[in-house]
């Protein structure tokens, strides 16, 4: 009888070690987003994204969500346009999902698959490069998303009717930690 | 097709009822402009049956993983539209209320969608919250292996939940501050040209029909002014919002440019006068010079402090 048990519990136990998945908690960001226009280079940072990763069978699903609201640019009347015309009151979150081998944390570099959720929109970015640094425990990655104004249908907001660039290249600079 | 479910009180909460009724149906005319892609829609309510505004709602395709969101309408329906065919797990979120989770409806693009089974019994179900949604903690781990959902991140309601009204607000506001904007631009041009002329207007030497054109453009300018400013003061303010950065010299210039542009012209009306008399600008009349040019300095530095980056 005591047989059977041992035997029951020795093979139950690699189940139960696969099912104990890692997680990883976003530690600390700082995602910044570059405005051009003729007459001003805008810069937006926000400080507040949350994120989490989840593990299961050597694949981390990842999502990261931040407040359209927490960026700021220096000035609250930009920061209120930048608001209304991201529809940030309607949609209050970006999100960006992806999904990255377990084994990406050790490596030097990942190339992400990207799908960010944004002013009602959903875009997709493959391949997005992204530096890898693991130091004390701390997994910091660093990187751009070249995001775009069209990429989320958000007409160019203009000034003295010169509207801005396309272009909103996203940095990205986070650090994970394993839970 | 309809399904009710009920999540019961937790710690004592009052009022912490979710009712979803779910309906998930296939739109032949978007099949037909996609061919193989659905169509998920649905209601929520709250325990009263009234419609609930602003609620997100997140489907997850099981296969594809692909994620999509929608906020439901002021009549608590929502909609996606041009679904890929998958097994979808739908999240239900809304400000004060539990977030209830849907684990699977299935998405085909040429037939019925059928959702899970537990939606398809046409009963009410009393459930008890589980430890994940107990411990919906800041940055709690999951209790399962599943993707990462909002609730996973500790955000506040506040933070998730779409508000239809604030984004009017902000539409009306930038709307009347573009045409502020617009006719502030407009108005430079007659305050320049108002500027330049006041040269032949207040010398010794001077016609009355160089004053005549001095005083119609001020009087110009003024008009136009007082437009800008109106569309200005009019612009709904957002609550909350503390005023930082270049538009804070740009309304501090205001109280300058403000009462300059009343003051001028009385001033003008002064000065025209006397001299229309053949006297000499006199008294507080002789203040209506440098009293323009100080309240056209304050709107040109008012419009080049959002203008440009110093």
């Amino acid at each position: 009888m005591n047989k059977r048990i041992l035997i029951a519990l020795l093979l139950a136990a690699p189940t139960a070690f696969a099912e104990a998945d890692a997680q990883w908690i976003l530690q600390a960001s700082t995602l910044t987003y570059h405005v051009s226009h003729p007459l001003h280079q805008t810069e937006g940072v926000s400080h507040a994204a949350k994120g989490k990763g989840v593990c299961h069978a050597g694949q981390c699903e990842f999502l990261i969500a931040v407040p359209v609201k927490s960026f700021d640019s220096g000035d609250s009347n930009r920061d209120l346009h930048m608001l209304q015309v991201t529809r940030g009151a309607e949609f209050p979150l970006v999100t960006v999902r992806t999904r990255l081998p377990e084994s990406a944390a050790a490596s030097g570099s990942i190339n992400a698959d990207l799908e960010i959720q944004f002013a009602g929109q959903t875009a997709q970015y493959e391949q997005v490069p992204f530096k890898v640094e693991t130091q004390g425990g701390m997994t910091h990655i660093m990187g751009t998303i070249p995001a775009t104004l069209a990429d989320f249908k958000i007409d160019p907001p203009s000034l003295l009717t010169m509207p801005v660039k396309n272009d909103i290249p996203v940095r990205v600079d986070m650090t994970w930690r394993p839970q | 097709m309809s399904r009710k479910i009920f999540r019961n009180r937790r710690n004592g909460v009052p009022g912490l009822v979710f009712i979803v009724y779910l309906s998930v149906a296939l739109a032949p005319s978007v099949v037909a402009q996609t061919p193989g892609r659905g169509v998920l829609t649905g209601r929520v309510v709250d325990a009263s049956g009234n419609a609930v505004a602003n609620a997100t709602v997140t489907a997850t395709g099981m296969d594809s993983g692909q994620v999509r969101n929608a906020t439901t309408g002021t009549d608590g329906f929502y909609k996606f539209e041009g679904l890929p065919p998958d097994k979808y797990r739908l999240k239900f979120e809304a400000a004060g209320l539990k977030t209830l989770e849907i684990p699977s409806a299935t998405v085909e693009g040429t037939e019925t969608v059928v959702p899970d089974e537990k939606l398809e019994a046409a009963e009410t179900i009393t459930a008890k919250p589980t430890p994940a949604q107990e411990d919906n903690l800041p940055n709690a781990p999951s209790s399962s292996s599943k993707a990462p959902s909002l609730s996973d991140l500790g955000l506040s309601p506040e933070q998730t939940q779409g508000n239809a009204r604030e984004q009017a607000l902000l539409d009306k506001r930038t709307h009347m501050l573009k045409i502020h904007q617009r006719m502030g631009l407009i108005t430079t041009i007659p305050l320049i040209v108002t500027v330049a002329t006041s040269l032949n207007a207040g010398g010794k030497n001077t016609s009355s029909a160089s004053r005549d054109l001095h005083a119609a453009l001020g009087g110009l300018t003024g008009d136009l002014y007082g437009i800008t400013a109106y569309y200005a003061i009019r612009a709904p303010r957002v609550p909350g919002t503390e005023t930082r950065g270049p538009i804070r010299f740009h309304k501090a210039m205001a109280w300058i440019h403000g009462p300059g542009m009343i003051l001028t012209p009385i001033l003008g009306i002064m000065a025209f006068d006397q001299r229309n008399r053949g006297e000499k600008v006199h008294g507080i009349a002789s203040a209506h010079g440098p009293v323009a040019i100080v309240t056209a300095g304050a709107f040109g530095a008012a419009l080049l402090s959002v203008s440009v980056k110093f």
